[in-house]
């Protein structure tokens, strides 16, 4: 018997990809010579009707491709965010790219096939699908990351992206397979089952730590961080910006399925080892961050301190955690964007992504030196901005699950990213501006998504209740 | 008619909103929408003091709205006898801080807006009867703190600055810890403060589990209120800081760690407190005499008042410790007696400072000569702080050092030691600054002259009297809610 394929669970990915090869056909038609950035005016239109349509599919369950990919709120919810991620990623690429021409279409087209790659990752349900999925987003990562082919640090970035993706693409691959040694298969559903009936084998164990080594470089998490700083500095800003959120979100998505699904039933086991790594993670990145002078490093360390945050929520392995991390990256996605969106602005403006440049910031132009404060205090966790709530929920968990000592070294990493993102609150409203420093103009259009980015901080941060149930909701 | 009391904290949401609006130039306009932002909230808050019921008891004019409803998080709001005094401290030092904010002159907008979002966190602390809510509003002062110490202080502003912050953050991160962890043990999903009370007091939490959450959060709010040795910060802080800033801090932004200490240490964890509350009272006397002994070496006013504040909250963490009405009742009273005299020594500091550009005592001379009104109201709020009867402080210190006595006796004995103290240094303040040699160059300088420049002091003065003349005002308000935490504690 032949499986049927339920077609409508898929209507997204088969709606992106349709979308994707007509751009790539218009590309090919389109006069070379045209000024008019046509491929980034669809996309955007494309997306804003693609998050119209999903909107109403929040009913969506099932499973089909015989298994190997589920559809449940869980990956409903992530779809979401990564639509409304690259919305953003969108806006910032045609801000960013203004000057490259022709070039910039095949980068869209890269979006697009990032874009798929997250959708299947957070519905993959097989591990052979999951290392697919992992492999569309991140090839096309290598490419956007080494997209300026003049630059030395971009190059540079790619190459360390790529080498390392490919050993954690190596170490992923090695860890299924010793899984599949003791399962004898990869399916989610079918390791879940032998989780339960067996117990944790030295190698089972070691395809575990493989995994979750492979899935860190995703998540920007210890042990596999350290192109984080590198990387971020180099790529171009908006490749920073999805790299931060998109592909991070896509990292905890497959923890969450793995660690709350998979490997449920060896908790006790792991959750110790997760609450270490957690540790580590979060100390490691907020004391490095001190010390940055480039705000795209800043943010590269900060963003894995917040990693770490995050894997409180899988130490916990409650559904609180599970909530807590939904939550967290809901507000994260908010925050870090409108950053990000700040970044891309003043480096076009200001040719430059040194901290001590954006002296004075807040006399130059008050939108952007509003929306980069609102950031930086969501980032370190203040109410009453998204950060805060999330934090809120994820040391809930921790000290709910017993894990007291972690929540308060979260506690003293919180008061340390205190230090350097009030640094750079300082030299954004107390600095004089340099004397020759000009005002910065905001386009129109990116000014009504920072505003949009704002309120969203602002709104994740105060109203809190529909939120958290929609992030209660996408676990259940 | 009762009031409503989501319009204390709303009024100066709604004023910041429309200095958002206005254009920077309009200076005037900003000002006097932020002086009505803050009257309106002032009033409404003695409005409800005034109608609060004291035979009835227990919290009134209650709002509550469902918030979270998977995590027990509600907005809830409530006055009771101790709160209610504390919004009308903070409805006074507000108000008054934005009156004596017409000497900034730079960024006033900014200023403005600064300043009424933290007056609006700390009225939504101090009205919320949500633990979640408490530390939510409490937390919103950070940032604008951090700012207009970092803006518009002086000379050492951004180590200030930054020190402030940091310790603060530090303080409220560990008492997060502690409220969560209270939060889980209780069993109630809840963090509504009624509920908690109702079901502790019934179901206790094992002492176990309690005697490692309360030193969590005590020492995490005792940050906020310069628990020794974690009180560095305060006076830098206050130090450098623009005026209103000091006011506002010194004044009612730390009490809201006393309060907190109150609200969810000692009546939610009474076994804890009886085992932890002595450690606590001998640091209570190490902040009485230390402070007061390094006030005693400063020669820049504003340290001297500072170090002055941190060593007054000796008293208060002293009272704490207690476990007597009267100990409880001179705690509160003592909170709003401090956070008065504080606000009128710092405003009136800030005055002299803005013409002689100097804090310097030395410098100062004889200022009282050139400025017979604010060198006056500075003597007599000195006065008050040294605990001279007929100011308000006297009726709380003597409360607090009754309520010590029997517990306490070595302690008690250095408390009024460092009441000496003290004296000693407030008058060699006034000695060396006020009635000193006048100085010739001082001798141009302009007193507070109209209504309206004398209008903040004499208001904050007026009331330092009136409570300490009739301290019934406060007490018989204040007895129908620490009555209800003692018997806690029984």
């Amino acid at each position: 018997m032949f499986p049927v394929i339920n077609w409508n669970l898929v209507s997204l990915e088969v709606l992106m990809s349709i979308i994707l090869v007509g751009l790539t056909v218009l590309d090919i038609v389109l006069p070379k010579n045209t000024q008019k950035d046509w491929l980034g005016l669809l996309s955007f239109i494309a997306l804003l009707g693609l998050i119209a349509f999903w909107l109403t599919q929040g009913a969506l369950r099932g499973v089909t491709f015989s298994g190997m990919f589920v559809m449940d709120p869980l990956a409903w919810f992530f779809k979401a965010f990564f639509l409304v991620v690259m919305v953003f990623i969108f806006a910032m690429t045609r801000e960013f790219f203004k000057s490259l021409g022709e070039r910039r279409n095949e980068f869209y087209l890269l979006l697009w096939l990032a874009l798929i790659g997250m959708c299947l990752i957070a519905s993959s349900a097989d591990f052979l699908m999951l290392f697919i999925s992992i492999e569309v987003l991140t090839i096309s990562l290598y490419v956007m990351t080494a997209y300026l082919k003049t630059d030395k640090l971009s190059i540079e970035a790619g190459m360390k992206y790529l080498i390392l993706g490919s050993l954690a693409a190596g170490f992923f691959l090695y860890g299924i397979s010793f899984l599949y040694g003791a399962a004898h298969s990869t399916h989610f559903g079918v390791i879940e089952y032998f989780c339960r009936t067996h117990a944790m084998s030295s190698m089972t164990l070691f395809a575990l730590v493989l995994i979750f080594a492979a899935v860190s470089f995703k998540a920007a998490a210890v042990p596999f961080n350290l192109w984080v700083a590198d990387v971020y500095q180099g790529a171009p800003t908006p490749v920073t910006a999805l790299l931060s959120v998109g592909s991070k979100a896509a990292g905890f998505v497959v923890l969450m399925r793995l660690f709350f699904f998979v490997f449920n039933a060896w908790h006790p086991q792991w959750s110790l080892v997760l609450a270490i790594l957690s540790a580590i993670t979060m100390t490691y990145g907020n004391l490095i961050a001190m010390f940055q002078t480039n705000i795209k490093r800043l943010l590269g360390y900060s963003s894995v301190a917040h990693a770490g945050y995050l894997l409180m929520g899988l130490a916990a392995g409650t559904a609180l955690g599970a909530a807590g991390i939904n939550y967290y990256l809901l507000g994260y996605l908010f925050t870090n964007l409108a950053a990000f969106m700040v970044i891309v602005v003043f480096s076009m403006a200001a040719g430059s992504d040194a901290i001590a440049d954006y002296a004075g910031l807040s006399r130059r132009s008050g939108i952007l030196a509003l929306g980069l404060l609102l950031a930086l205090v969501s980032l370190a966790g203040i109410p009453p901005l998204a950060g805060f709530f999330g934090k809120f929920i994820l040391l809930m968990a921790v000290i709910k699950s017993g894990y007291v000592w972690l929540a308060l070294i979260a506690a003293a990493n919180i008061v340390v990213s205190f230090y350097y993102y009030l640094m750079v609150a300082r030299r954004v409203y107390v600095d004089p501006p340099a004397a020759d420093a000009a005002p910065v103009v905001v386009a129109q259009g990116l000014r009504l998504l920072l505003i949009f980015a704002m309120a969203g901080i602002i709104a994740i941060g105060i109203f809190q209740g529909p939120f958290f149930n929609a992030a209660l909701t996408a676990i259940k | 008619m009762t009031p409503d009391l989501s319009w204390i904290f709303l009024s100066p949401l709604l004023g910041l909103i429309l200095v958002a609006l206005v254009p920077p130039e309009r200076t005037c306009l900003i000002r006097r929408i932020s002086a009505v932002a803050t009257l309106v909230p002032f009033v409404l808050s003695v409005w409800a003091y005034a109608a609060y019921d004291h035979a009835a008891g227990g919290f009134q004019f209650v709002q509550s709205v469902p918030w979270v409803l998977p995590l027990g998080i509600s907005y809830h709001l409530g006055i009771d006898g101790i709160n209610s005094l504390l919004i009308v401290l903070l409805g006074a030092v507000s108000f008054t801080a934005v009156l004596i904010s017409s000497s900034i002159k730079e960024r006033i907008k900014e200023y403005y807006i600064l300043l009424l979002i933290t007056i609006l966190g700390t009225y939504g602390a101090f009205l919320s009867l949500d633990i979640f809510f408490f530390y939510f509003f409490h937390e919103v002062a950070a940032v604008p703190v951090f700012l207009m110490i970092a803006i518009w202080g002086s000379e050492k502003r951004e180590y200030a600055a930054m020190k402030l912050t940091l310790y603060l953050a530090a303080g409220a991160a560990v008492a997060l810890v502690g409220l969560l962890a209270l939060y889980l043990a209780s069993g109630v999903q809840t963090f509504d403060l009624v509920a908690l009370q109702a079901q502790l007091a019934r179901h206790p939490i094992p002492i176990g589990v309690q005697n490692w959450i309360f030193p969590l959060i005590v020492v995490g709010f005792g940050i906020t209120l310069t628990l020794w040795p974690f009180y560095t910060w305060a006076p830098v802080g206050y130090g450098e800081a623009p005026t209103a800033v000091s006011m506002l801090h010194a004044g009612v932004l730390k009490k809201l760690g006393a309060y907190a200490i109150i609200r969810f240490a000692i009546q939610l964890m009474p076994q804890a407190a009886h085992v932890w509350m002595p450690f606590i009272a001998a640091l209570a006397v190490a902040n009485i005499i230390h402070c007061g002994l390094v006030a005693l070496t400063q020669r820049d006013l504003k340290y001297l008042l500072g170090y002055s504040s941190c060593s007054h909250m000796g008293y208060i963490l002293l009272g704490l410790a207690c476990f007597n009405t009267m100990g409880i009742n001179g705690v509160v009273y003592l909170m709003f007696a401090h956070g008065i005299m504080a606000a009128l020594a710092f405003a009136l500091t800030g005055f002299v400072e803005t013409q002689t550009k100097t804090r310097d005592l030395d410098e100062w001379g004889g200022i009282t000569k050139y400025m017979p009104f604010v060198g006056t109201c500075f003597i007599m709020a000195a006065l008050a702080s040294a605990g001279v009867p007929g100011f308000a402080n006297f009726v709380a210190e003597i409360l607090v050092l009754l309520g010590a006595w029997d517990q306490y006796r070595w302690y008690t004995v250095w408390a009024v030691f460092g009441l000496v103290i003290t004296a000693i240094y407030l008058m060699k303040a006034i000695r060396l600054g006020f009635q000193g040699p006048p100085r010739p160059q001082f001798a141009s300088l302009t007193d507070a002259r109209t209504t309206v420049d004398k209008l903040p002091y004499a208001l904050l003065l007026a009331l330092l009297i009136l409570t300490g003349c009739l301290p019934t005002v406060i007490l018989s308000h204040i007895q129908t809610s620490t009555r209800v935490i003692v018997e806690s504690m029984r």
